[in-house]
Formats: C-alpha cells, sequence, structure tokens
C-alpha cells in the first residue's frame, strides 16, 4: 500500500519559484536588448541603496525612456548601446528631494542577453554622488 | 559472454558541416556537433519508441573494458514508420553498429546516421532528408479556376519543410544548415540588411549555436518561421468564411488565421500584438498575397535567429506552379532592426497521400522537468 506524502511547504515553493522561472524565461523578449522595463537599485554601498525603475524603448534610431516613471520620474537624455561589447551608457537629469537639478550618467554591462531576466551592472554617478548599480529585466 | 566495444571510428578534426536530420527536432545543432561523429557497437538494452523522438540504448565496452550505457536519438517514430520501420525491427538485445554524431558537452548520446544489425549485416536505419515526390501535375484549381493550396478534392497530402533558410535573395547562396545555423559567422552580413544591434543578436545567437531559440522551449514561431519546422504544414481554405487557416504539424502546433474577405489591415499600432500576427490576403492572379503586422517580440520570426521588432511588417506571396510545388517569398520590412525591406523566400515540396501526423513539442522538453523531480 502506497501512502502519500504530503510535500513540505518550503519544497512547494521552491518547485513554485523554480516553475515560474522556467515559464518566465522562455517568454524573454528577443528584440532590442533594451527594450522593457528593469528594475533594481543603486547606492554607494550595500546597506545605502536607492531603488531605480527604468523604461526603454527602442525606436529605430534611438533608445528612449524614463527614469522611475511617476511625478518624480526623469526622461533619458541619452541611451548609447556599444553592442561590440554590449557595454550601455545611460544619462538623464533628475531633480533631488531639493528640487535641484542633478545630472545622472551610468556605464554598465548588459549580461545574460538571451535571458528573459537580463541584467545590467555598472557605475551610477548622480550628482556628486557615485556608486554601483544592478538593473535586471522585469 | 557479452562483448561490448566502443569504436571511435572517426574523431573528425575538419569541421564537418552536414545537414541537420529534417526529421530531428530543431535545436540538432545546440544538442548535437556534426563535427564529432562516431560508430557505437553495442547491445540493445532499451527501446523507447515515442513520438517525437525515438530512441534505444545500447550497452558500449570502451578499450579499458569499462561498460557504459549510451542512448542512440534516431529520429521520429511517425517519420520512421514511413520508411518502413516498426517497433519491432530492433529488439532487446540485438548487437547493432551505430553511425552517429555525438551529442555536445559529456552525455553519452548519440543522433544515429545508419544502424547495421551485427548479426545479419542488414542496414536497419539510414538518415534521409527526402520525402518521396509525388508525379508532377498541373496544381488542383477550385470550379472558379482559382488555384487550391491544399489537396485536390478526394486527395490528401500537406507541405514539407521549407528548402532552405531565409536571408535576402541577392542571387549568391549562403552556405547554412536546416536550422539557419550559419557555416561560415563572416557571412551575417549577406544574411539581411541589419541595423547595428540587430546585426550584434543575430551574430550572438549564432555563436551560442541557437540554444536560445524560444522554439525549443515550445514557443509558438510565427511569420515565416511556421514555414519552417519539422512535420510540415496545411492550407485549409473556408472560402465561405473568407479566410484560410495554415495549420502547423510542427512547432507548437498552432494554426494562423488569414482573413480573405476584404477587411482592411488594422493600424499597427492599434493591433493586438501576438505570436502569428493580423494577417490580410487576397489572391493576385494565381498568387496569394498577405499582409501582415501585429507581432509581439517573444519568438524568432525566422529559424537562424532573425531579430525582428514590433515594428515588423511582412508581405508574403504564395503561388503553386504545380502539383508539388509551393513558392513562398517574403519581404520583411522592420525599420527598426534592418536598415531597408528586404526580400528572401524558398520552395516547398508536396507530401502526396498522406495526413499531417501527431506531434507535439511538448513531449521533447518534458524530461528536462521529470530530470529536475516536477
Amino acid at each position: 500500500m502506497r501512502i502519500k506524502v504530503p510535500m513540505p511547504r518550503r519544497t512547494f515553493h521552491f518547485l513554485c519559484v523554480l516553475a515560474f522561472l522556467s515559464v518566465a524565461s522562455g517568454l524573454a523578449q528577443q528584440g532590442h536588448p533594451l527594450t522593457g522595463t528593469w528594475s533594481g537599485d543603486w547606492g554607494p554601498s550595500a546597506t545605502q541603496r536607492n531603488q531605480v525603475t527604468l523604461v526603454m524603448n527602442w525606436d529605430g534610431k534611438n533608445v528612449t525612456g524614463l527614469i522611475n516613471p511617476g511625478p518624480d520620474s526623469a526622461p533619458l537624455t541619452s541611451v548609447f548601446l556599444d553592442v561590440t561589447n554590449w557595454t550601455v551608457r545611460i544619462e538623464a537629469d533628475a531633480k533631488d528631494k531639493a528640487g535641484k537639478a542633478v545630472h545622472i550618467a551610468a556605464e554598465g554591462k548588459l549580461e545574460d542577453l538571451a535571458s528573459y531576466h537580463r541584467t545590467i551592472r555598472g557605475t551610477w554617478h548622480q550628482g556628486s554622488a557615485n556608486g554601483d548599480f544592478r538593473l535586471t529585466r522585469d | 559472454m557479452r562483448i561490448y566495444i566502443l569504436t571511435v571510428c572517426s574523431l573528425l578534426t575538419a569541421p564537418a558541416f552536414l545537414t541537420a536530420p529534417a526529421f530531428a527536432q530543431n535545436g540538432f545543432s545546440a544538442n548535437y556537433d556534426n563535427a564529432r561523429q562516431v560508430t557505437l557497437k553495442g547491445v540493445v538494452t532499451k527501446i523507447d519508441w515515442i513520438n517525437p523522438h525515438a530512441y534505444f540504448y545500447v550497452d558500449v565496452r570502451d578499450a579499458a573494458g569499462t561498460v557504459a550505457n549510451w542512448g542512440v536519438e534516431f529520429g521520429n517514430p511517425l517519420d520512421l514508420e514511413e520508411e518502413g520501420w516498426k517497433p519491432t525491427t530492433l529488439h532487446i538485445g540485438d548487437a547493432v553498429n551505430v553511425d552517429g554524431v555525438l551529442a555536445r558537452g559529456e552525455s553519452r548520446r548519440i543522433f544515429a546516421k545508419s544502424i547495421v544489425l551485427a548479426r545479419t549485416g542488414a542496414k536497419l536505419f539510414t538518415a534521409t532528408n527526402q520525402k518521396r515526390a509525388a508525379p508532377s501535375e498541373p496544381a488542383p484549381r477550385w470550379p472558379d479556376g482559382q488555384i487550391r493550396l491544399g489537396p485536390a478534392p478526394g486527395k490528401k497530402g500537406y507541405w514539407g519543410a521549407a528548402s532552405r533558410g531565409l536571408a535576402e535573395d541577392t542571387g549568391k547562396p549562403i552556405a547554412m544548415n536546416d536550422e539557419g545555423l550559419l557555416k561560415n559567422l563572416a557571412d551575417a552580413d549577406r544574411v539581411a540588411p541589419f541595423q547595428p544591434w540587430a546585426k550584434a543578436v543575430y551574430e550572438y545567437r549564432q555563436r551560442r549555436l541557437l540554444r536560445d531559440d524560444p522554439l525549443l522551449r515550445c514557443l509558438p514561431p510565427g511569420g515565416p518561421r511556421m514555414f519552417q519546422t519539422p512535420h510540415g504544414f496545411q492550407f485549409i481554405e473556408q472560402r465561405d468564411l473568407g479566410r484560410i487557416l495554415v495549420l502547423m504539424g510542427g512547432g507548437d502546433r498552432n494554426w494562423r488565421m488569414i482573413y480573405t474577405d476584404g477587411r482592411p489591415q488594422g493600424q499597427a499600432d492599434e493591433v493586438v500584438r501576438t505570436y502569428y500576427g493580423n494577417s490580410v490576403g487576397h489572391w493576385e492572379k494565381d498568387t496569394l498575397v498577405v499582409d501582415s503586422i501585429g507581432y509581439n517580440e517573444k519568438f524568432w520570426f525566422t529559424n537562424g535567429g532573425l531579430p525582428h521588432t514590433e515594428a515588423l511588417h511582412l508581405t508574403e506571396r504564395f503561388s503553386r506552379p504545380d502539383l508539388n510545388t509551393l513558392k513562398y517569398e517574403v519581404t520583411v520590412d522592420d525599420p527598426r532592426t534592418y536598415t531597408r525591406p528586404w526580400t528572401g523566400g524558398w520552395t516547398v515540396q508536396w507530401v502526396p497521400n498522406e495526413e499531417i501526423q501527431e506531434y507535439f513539442c511538448e513531449e521533447s522538453i518534458e524530461p528536462k522537468y521529470q530530470q529536475r523531480g516536477e
């Protein structure tokens, strides 16, 4: 006689995550590698992080988009993708909490190009602050 | 006492650019290395006569006397049956000599190109890409004289796979296999007038031997790709409903709708983005002209990994100069990916007196889930 053993909850959750990832990786966006919504953070240290959402779209000539869509959004002023090494340079003009204009410049490398959850990692400069960033395509 | 011998007859050092078996599911190049061909001698221990990939397993003894079990993939059972193979052709315990192509990586797996029964010397199987050709006849027509894209009344048949990969038709052929894998990556510039990013993405996919192909995960192959999958396709012309269904035997075994009721094409920025797009068609004498927009970006629209964006606009021309031949021509217009519109195409052969056979892509990926315990 076979006895049905209940699956531990942790195992069940793990399998759910695995199944989700396997489906998600199958639905990767296959067009221009920067097109889409990216989320992540930047900051000067591991404990001081600032959440970032980046929306980019390739229009055939330029990549346009926004940083942090919403009331505090900042339009991207320049996006350059070097396809010889998959490095990206992103620039925008935003405002700090005091309403003062600050320039944002981020340079990173596009990784896992074939993955739905491809990433961009690199350095982030915002005004006088410097740090690193990691963005993952949603 | 059983004697098992592994003979690696020819580990070819010169890159052999052999055609991927048409009956193999897409992803042959990602899974098997044509440059590494071997001969196995061993005894059959297990036979998996399962659609879409038939396997048998052999115990093979190497020069050091160590016995290892190898998996031998030898095609699609439905195609094999058409070639005269039966589930009883091979038995557990038979000693066989198998010529084939080694799997990439370290797994003990090959794709058979020929199988010989050691006891009798009888050749059980030789890989072939050719379906039987029918005698040449005029293309069938409807009572009003319009060309039929399907079989004549009372007849059976369907269209096989495309004769070659898609590339811009410049009169100079580009060497690529059935999966669209280039023989020389330096030919990438000749495949299509890429924008720089698109060429880089195409080359990236080629360098990775197309292993990122969404079709390998059974996602729908829209655009010309639907005519490039193994197992063929069929047109169902529903003239009273003003539409043509294109049924796919391979890929995700899905269908595409072409409206021929005179409706206008939708607005590009309003059409819902789908895998198979929004297609409207009309006849220009004996040629069906189909205009399609509204594609999403979740698939490869042709084998070989040519990229596209949501701006993809296809104009396809189908004509049937005789019973056995379908001429396919497609003009690709995607200004976000290519610097100008370009045109390519191929011919497709009629497979007479047969129906499209059952095939489900999901069975190809099921073992991966089983391995993960899902």
